[in-house]
């Protein structure tokens, strides 16, 4: 890895750590190896959002042209938001892409994806269906967001109708992550979620 | 033949009338009668009647698609060279601690650099890492689009102040 590269991360990392975000719990992060190429980083769901108390990893790589070139961050923990890719956690934020510049921080950056929780851009998404449900029923939308929260992030709030059409799918010998999506894209209808799985 | 004379001197006078509002209003716009020879500009036709039927989004390239060009050569040879008199600031790309006496790079926004870390950022883009201050470009597509872009932001204040006399 370029000097300059792991000399910064090194220099973030040690901040991060005296920062007051992490001290309150609201942001971590993590090594994952020793080159400094890779890290892990956690949010916690924003109150008074469909993510409250549930806690977020991202999967974090640093390029060799770092900090010229932003880095890659996707969401491991899976997520509905509709700027995140509901299958692979990719993220659509600005900074991430033509937007970022070369002051911004790892610190900064997973401040920036926890403000995304709290405010989405449905006119720019990254996962079409999800937008879709934001757009036309947002009820749903903080519905399906909240037990997705609960079912992959820890979150309090359990659904009990959700839970019990998921266990329907699986019953059936459906995989639970492909039964949840398929529920959450057809607005929980367990008919046209069962008619699209088994075409 | 027979139906044009069926017009009634009636009817005549109110075409009569048409056409002499239609050819004051034409030389009120300045419009002119094509010559002999010449032809209509069908391509300018086709602008005007995309922009009256709303076919023309100015938010679709309202923005520019990509990563700003890179800071233009003479913007950068000029960046001033600042000697660091105290030791509580550091380089905002590579974060490390500027050493008192250092000679370090100063962008108009008067944020502070290492030489070598801002050229490698003004190298790629044009804008200050910090705070997104523009420096000028060698990119005349994007000098345009600029203008362009400042030149729409004075009309919308402008109407916006004709606006606010006329209904306050």
């Amino acid at each position: 890895m370029a000097n300059i590269a792991a000399k910064r991360i090194k220099r973030e990392f040690k901040e991060v750590m005296k920062s007051e975000e992490v001290a309150g719990g609201t942001i971590k992060l993590e090594l994952v190896n020793d080159s400094w190429t890779e890290l892990q980083g956690e949010i916690a769901g924003p109150p008074d959002t469909p993510y409250e108390g549930g806690t977020f990893l991202l999967e974090i790589k640093v390029p060799e042209t770092y900090p010229f070139n932003p880095p890659k961050i996707r969401f491991m923990t899976k997520i509905w938001h509709p700027n995140v890719s509901s299958v692979t956690g990719a993220i659509c934020l600005d900074i991430l892409k033509d937007q970022w510049a070369a002051a911004l921080t790892l610190r900064t950056v997973l401040l920036s994806i926890q403000a995304l929780l709290s405010a989405a851009e449905p006119n720019d998404p990254q996962d079409a269906v999800v937008a879709k449900q934001y757009r036309e029923d947002i009820q749903l939308f903080n519905l399906t967001a909240r037990h997705w929260t609960n079912a992959y992030a820890g979150g309090p709030t359990v659904i009990w109708e959700f839970n019990q059409k998921v266990q329907v799918l699986q019953d059936m010998g459906v995989d639970e992550d492909q039964a949840r999506v398929a529920l959450s894209t057809f607005d929980w209808g367990l008919e046209r979620a069962t008619e699209h799985l088994f075409s | 033949m027979g139906e044009a004379v069926s017009v009634q001197p009636i009817q005549f006078g109110f075409l009569r009338h048409c056409i002499v509002t239609m050819a004051g209003y034409f030389e009120e716009m300045g419009w002119q009668e094509l010559q002999e020879g010449q032809q209509a500009n069908h391509l300018l036709d086709m602008a005007r009647f995309l922009i009256d039927f709303g076919f023309y989004n100015e938010d679709i390239i309202g923005e520019w698609p990509r990563l700003p060009p890179p800071a233009s050569r003479e913007a950068v040879s000029n960046l001033p060279e600042i000697r660091i008199e105290t030791g509580d600031k550091s380089c905002p790309i590579c974060l490390k601690t500027f050493n008192v006496g250092e000679k370090v790079k100063e962008m108009p926004c008067h944020h502070q650099f290492h030489a070598k870390c801002i050229l490698t950022w003004l190298e790629k883009t044009n804008s200050c890492p910090f705070c997104r201050h523009e420096l000028p470009t060698d990119d005349d597509a994007y000098e345009a689009y600029k203008k362009d872009k400042k030149r729409k932001e004075q009309r919308k204040e402008d109407i916006e102040a004709l606006h606010n006399s006329m209904f306050s």
